[in-house]
């Protein structure tokens, strides 16, 4: 792809925070795929697509009653920091003004939901190669998604590893 | 005069309950094809405050091993580092530890 040579990165940090360099359409794009993301995550909750989203927290047989409890009160608090982050990027991404990091951080968190999504449901396996897709496979326009959306994240987390990760209070 | 002290019976300890010591849970981290080697080493550098060498040699341990513990605790503790990994998209679960 030629983009990934271009000179100015998709996403940068810049003094006030951090820059999208980023086409209105692509902005649109974005937009778009995090509103429906909202609304996949506010429908049907067994929904097959969204099973990467709700990684299960207790995996052992023997903690099966832990797990029901983890999902029937964490779900919600999850679902709800989702909504949250889509609607911080969705603001972000319509404003001319650089963002700051806490939106960045909301920002590679929702494109990562959404390749969690795509990623799904295109099954894509290990050591899956963006290139290797044929320009006749069925689902070549989810294929190029998915790599876009991989592109962006990958310039988003460079862009926040510019200075150190402020570590957690403890 | 001083009272004479008398000696109380200590109440017996329920053997079943108590005298096993509560061993502490641990968060794990599995290997996936979606996340991003770079992103999950943001995630655990931000969860964790660790250092960009200790997260990418988790990371790598992820990647390479199928699996790593990020974390130990508390349950309460795990639930939480558990919780805000689901919130940054990582397959995490917990465990109590053997």
């Amino acid at each position: 792809m030629a983009r990934k040579r271009a000179f100015i990165p998709p996403i940068q940090r810049v003094r006030d925070g951090f820059a999208f360099n980023l086409g209105d359409d692509e902005k649109q794009l974005v937009t778009r795929l995090l509103t429906e993301l909202g609304q996949l995550l506010m429908g049907e909750s067994g929904d097959p697509r969204l099973i990467r989203i709700f990684p299960p927290a207790y995996h052992l047989a023997d903690d099966a009653e832990a797990e029901e409890e983890y999902q029937r009160l964490m779900r919600e608090d999850l679902v709800a920091s989702r909504l949250s982050g889509i609607n911080t990027v969705n603001a972000a991404l319509g404003s001319p003004d650089a963002v700051d990091e806490e939106a960045m951080i909301a920002f590679v968190q929702a494109i990562n939901g959404l390749r969690l999504v795509l990623g799904t449901m295109l099954d894509v396996v290990e050591d899956h190669d963006p290139d290797d897709i044929p320009d006749d496979d069925p689902q070549v326009g989810e294929y190029h998604l998915y790599n876009f959306l991989s592109w962006l994240l990958d310039w988003a987390v460079r862009a926040l590893a510019e200075e150190p990760v402020t570590p957690r209070e403890t | 005069m001083a009272p004479t002290p008398v000696p109380v019976e200590v109440g017996k300890t329920d053997i079943d309950e108590e005298v096993v010591p509560d061993r502490p849970w641990i968060v794990l981290v599995w290997n996936d094809p979606i996340n991003l080697m770079s992103y999950v080493t943001f995630v655990f550098q931000k969860v964790f405050g660790y250092s960009l060498e200790k997260a990418t040699s988790l990371m790598l341990d992820v990647h390479e091993k199928g699996r790593a513990v990020v974390s130990s605790g508390a349950r309460e503790k795990a639930e939480i580092d558990v919780f805000r990994l689901h919130e940054h998209g990582l397959w995490a679960t917990m465990q109590q530890d053997d």
